[in-house]
Formats: structure tokens, C-alpha cells, sequence
């Protein structure tokens, strides 16, 4: 299995509760302290976890290519060359527009097209695998709010909370399709988990003001993190929800996502400037 | 005939905002800066987002040489602009006793030397067929003399001055010149924990880049001399001439070592006069 965002929140918690299942976890972070920091703290809750973490920047598309080279070389080594499950859990949130190396804007370049190329990178190896499960954190702010198509970037309209929600609403729309592109071809399927609100620290890592005193506030009311992992954890590896239908899942129960989220149109939309944007041949 | 956008310092927080502005106006680029994979990675992005073409010279404008190299690739290749935006600069900040000889020729030579280089040689390389329109990147620090600072706001200051002279002087052969004076932006971390240190005020004057980037290029498309983005530092830009100049000096050093103060952990330390470097 593989989480990203493994060093800190909801994907460390998740990294450590399917590892202490005895599930064979690789967590991608950004600071080779954090990875150190959360592999030693995994390793004292569950001596016997087989976790190793690799280090990746997924603000890059360069380092995301990178990232899923050394996961089909190390699956292949002690995976038996298949992905049992994908865990899309890194995000971000950030007060001002900022512009990855590649151009892009950092919410959505970390929270999707992340998401979107790492899915795509590792399909083989998903597809590898008898019934391999995408599970993408999502969150209610996919609720209440559009892709931006005019200025999908937000350049000259940004603000913190409209970037935030239209990535989460982007993570539903990908799964959506997914499903209807992939399923035709292979049995893997993708799920959404809304961990509800949950105490982390993403509202505080890029962020200032008003943005990051909020966060700071409202994340009090949030769960641990190890309650907010528990749908993320379910859809990876409880085996009743093989197979099923349900695209959106919050407290381990299917829920009804937006109504826009469920678009065909947009959907397949985004998925066809995804794909330019992540330079992948149509 | 083919028309590029020369950018430099592209692959910094605005030089990105400028490359994404002039692309979504359908521009095609020539960016440079110093380091050959940041560009190639921003062509790239740039190119699939925005459906134009970007070419990329990575090169250090503080070298003659390497400036030569650039234009000689402009030269040979038949590449023509029309328009150029002086993004690369740079500053150490900090007591001016305690900064390095080469540190300091760096910001004059960047800067200073970078830009009006970069200025005069597009002249030879420009489309005749539409109007040249340069951007040099100043800023709000112009304005002001800034202790601590004290270079930097000089050398912004004299784009300033060299921007709006030229913007006339120029006019006739159907070229603009315009100086954008921002404050500082959240473009790095280090930057956004700058502006957090200033408090209110540092919240006040702060804009996202993608809309300077924006209102600029609108502004030098109508050949106007100078840009301050925002309401508050258009105040303060005008505020900087009611006051005399060593007034002015002496409050932004109150409220600049304050703000250092809270980024640097045990406080300010009082300035340490060391001995002269031998030259």
C-alpha cells in the first residue's frame, strides 16, 4: 500500500493503523526528518510493521515521475510486482497564490493533479493486483462550490478557501470518472473518504492571518487524527467494500456527495485538461 | 514574424506570475534565470497549460559573459521581443557593515547592471512592428531610503528614476517603459514569514502575485510610468514625499528592527562594527 502525506495527520495515523494490520505500507513525505520521525513512531506502536517511507515533493510533476519509479522498483522487489492500494491523502492549503515549478497553482497541483498523475503513474501496478482500491481523502468542502473554468488557477481571483474547496471538489470528480474510464478495463476502483473535521495541521503549514487563526481555532473542535483516518483506512482495506458501488464514504458509511460532484460533464472535462496539464499523450 | 516576451527571473514567485499573465494572453516566452531545470519545468507547465511556446536560456546575469552568451543565442537564433520584464534582482538584508564586500556587488550588479543591460540590448532585438513595452521591477523600498536595506532601496530607486526617464525619453520610437513598485510579496515561505513579522501593516500592503502580475502588464500596455498594485502602498508611496527624507530613514529603521526582532530568535542585536575586509 502506498499513502502519501504519510509524516503528519490523517496520513501518519492511517500509515500506522494499516501497518499495524499487517499490511505492507510505503508513506511518501516531504522532509526526510518527518519520514525518519514517523517511521520511528510507527515502529514503537507496532514493532513488526513492515513501513518503509520514500521521499517526494508532490508540488513537482518531475518528482512525482521520480517517485512512482522507486514504488514499481521497490513493488517489484517485495511486492510481487502489484499494488493492493493507493492512498491519495496529501494535501495543502495556502493563504497567497503560489505557482509550483511547473506554473501551476499549488492547491491544485498538490490536492489533484498529485492525486491524478501518481493514480495514473502506478495503474499498472494497480491493475496488477485482484482488486486494487484508489482512496482519495476528500472532505466536505466539495460542497457548495464549482470548478472555476475561466481562471481554473485562480491567478487573478485567488482565495484560500475557494482554492481549497475546488480541489476537494476535484478529488470527487476523478474518482467518478475513474471509475467510468478504468472500470471497463480493469478491476480497480476508486473511493472518496470525507474524514470529517479532523485536528491536523494542514490549515497551518501554509498559511497566515486570518486563515491560519481560524484553522488554528477550528481544528480544536476537529477528531484525531486517528479517528479522522478511520474511513481512509476502511476503504483501504476492509474487505466489505469490495466491489461496491459507492463512490463517497464518511464514518465508514456511504454518503451522497454534492450534486455537481456527480456531473458526467465536468467530470470529463477535468479529466481532459488534467491530462494535458500532467502531459500525458490524450 | 514570430514575437517573444524576454522574461528574467522568471522562475522566482512573480517572474512565474509574469510568465503565466503574458501566456494567457497568448504570448509566446523566452525565459531566463539561473538554473536550467527550474525553467525547463516551467516551460513545460507553461506550454501544456496555456497551448504557447516557450523557449528557455538559463544563465547568470551578474556575468558579463553569460549575458554575452544569451544575447549571442538571441542573435544567431533570429529571435525578436516585444517586451521585456526585468524581474531578476535581489538583496541581503541586514546592517550594511555586516554584509559582504561580493554581497554587495552582487545587488548592484544584478540589480542595477543586470537590468539596464538587458534594457539596452533588446533595443537591437525588438519587432518593429509593434511597440516595445519594458517592465522594470522596482519597488515600494524606491520610494524610501531604507536602512537596513540601504543598497537595495537604492538600487530600486534607481530603476525607478531610470525607468520613468526613459519612459520619455523613448516614447517617440514607440517604446514604453514602466517601474512596478510592489511591497513585499508572499512569492517563498521566507517571504510570507517576512510579511507575518509586520504585523498588520504587513497584511495591509500584501497582494497575491497573479494580480500585480496583471495589473502591470495592463499598465505598460497603456505606457504608463509607474505601478504601485494596491490601495494602502499607493498611499504610502505618496505619503514618502510629505516627509523629509531622514525622517522617513529613521521611522522605517524603527519599524524594520522590530519586525527583524521577531524573526531572529533572541532579538536584535545591537550592530557589531567589524574591521575593514581588505579589498
Amino acid at each position: 500500500m502506498v499513502v502519501t502525506g504519510a509524516t503528519s495527520g490523517i496520513g501518519r495515523a492511517a500509515t500506522a493503523a494499516l501497518a499495524a494490520r499487517g499490511a505492507h505500507v510505503l508513506g511518501v513525505g516531504r522532509s526526510l526528518e518527518r519520514c525518519a520521525d514517523a517511521e520511528q513512531a510507527i515502529r514503537e506502536i507496532a514493532p513488526d510493521a513492515t513501513v518503509s517511507f520514500l521521499l517526494a515533493d508532490l508540488a513537482s510533476q518531475g518528482q512525482i515521475r521520480d517517485l512512482a519509479g522507486a514504488i514499481v522498483e521497490h513493488v517489484a522487489d517485495q511486492g510481487g510486482g502489484k499494488l493492493d492500494v493507493l492512498v491519495n491523502n496529501a494535501g495543502t492549503v495556502s493563504s497567497w497564490y503560489t505557482a509550483t515549478e511547473d506554473g501551476y497553482e499549488l492547491t491544485f497541483a498538490v490536492n489533484h493533479l498529485a492525486a491524478f498523475l501518481l493514480t495514473h503513474e502506478l495503474l499498472p501496478l494497480l491493475a496488477a493486483a485482484p482488486a486494487a482500491r484508489v482512496v482519495t481523502v476528500g472532505s466536505a468542502s466539495h460542497r457548495r462550490t464549482r470548478i472555476h473554468w475561466s481562471d481554473i488557477m485562480l491567478r487573478r481571483g485567488y482565495h484560500v478557501l475557494r482554492a481549497y474547496k475546488q480541489s476537494k471538489l476535484a478529488n470527487v470528480l476523478f474518482s467518478a470518472e475513474f471509475n467510468r474510464r478504468v472500470a471497463r478495463t480493469s478491476p480497480v476502483r476508486a473511493y472518496v473518504a470525507d474524514p470529517g473535521l479532523v485536528n491536523t495541521e494542514i490549515g497551518l503549514k501554509g498559511t497566515q492571518g486570518l486563515a491560519r487563526m481560524v484553522w488554528g481555532r477550528r481544528r480544536l473542535d476537529g477528531v484525531a487524527p486517528i479517528d479522522g483516518a478511520k474511513t481512509v483506512v476502511f476503504l483501504a482495506a476492509d474487505s466489505s467494500v469490495e466491489g461496491s458501488e459507492h463512490l463517497y464514504w464518511k464514518d465508514c458509511r456511504p454518503l451522497q456527495p454534492s450534486r455537481y460532484a456527480l456531473r458526467e460533464d465536468e467530470a470529463a472535462r477535468l479529466w481532459e485538461l488534467s491530462a494535458r496539464l500532467c502531459g500525458m499523450e490524450a | 514574424m514570430k514575437s517573444y516576451v524576454l522574461v528574467t527571473g522568471a522562475t522566482g514567485g512573480l517572474g512565474k506570475a509574469f510568465v503565466a499573465e503574458c501566456a494567457s494572453r497568448g504570448w509566446d516566452l523566452c525565459l531566463t534565470d539561473l538554473r536550467e531545470h527550474a525553467l525547463e519545468a516551467l516551460a513545460a507547465g507553461t506550454e501544456r497549460m496555456y497551448n504557447v511556446h516557450v523557449l528557455t536560456r538559463a544563465g547568470d546575469l551578474t556575468d558579463a559573459a553569460s549575458r554575452e552568451a544569451l544575447w549571442r543565442y538571441v542573435h544567431d537564433s533570429g529571435t525578436r521581443f516585444h517586451m521585456l520584464i526585468n524581474v531578476a534582482g535581489t538583496d541581503f538584508e541586514g546592517g550594511f557593515v555586516d554584509r559582504h564586500l561580493e554581497e554587495l556587488r552582487t545587488i548592484l550588479r544584478l540589480n542595477i547592471e543586470g537590468t539596464v543591460e538587458m534594457t539596452h540590448r533588446v533595443l537591437a532585438y525588438r519587432d518593429r512592428t509593434r511597440p516595445l513595452r519594458i517592465i522594470n521591477v522596482s519597488s515600494l523600498a524606491g520610494f524610501y531610503p531604507m536602512p537596513l536595506k540601504a543598497v537595495y532601496a537604492a538600487s530600486k530607486r534607481f530603476l525607478l528614476d531610470f525607468s520613468v526617464a526613459l519612459n520619455q525619453e523613448l516614447r517617440a520610437g514607440d517604446v514604453t517603459v514602466t517601474a512596478l513598485c510592489p511591497a513585499g510579496m508572499p512569492t517563498t515561505p521566507d517571504c510570507v514569514q517576512k510579511i507575518q513579522a509586520q504585523g498588520l501593516m504587513g497584511q495591509m500592503t500584501t497582494m497575491n502575485v497573479g494580480k500585480v502580475a496583471h495589473e502591470t502588464i495592463n499598465a505598460a500596455l497603456a505606457g504608463r510610468s509607474i505601478v504601485v498594485p494596491g490601495w494602502v502602498n499607493q498611499i504610502i508611496s505618496s505619503l514618502g514625499g510629505l516627509l523629509p527624507a531622514p525622517v522617513v530613514a529613521a521611522v522605517i529603521e524603527r519599524r524594520w528592527r522590530r519586525a527583524r526582532a521577531s524573526l531572529t530568535p533572541g532579538g536584535a542585536r545591537p550592530l557589531a562594527v567589524r574591521a575593514p575586509e581588505s579589498v
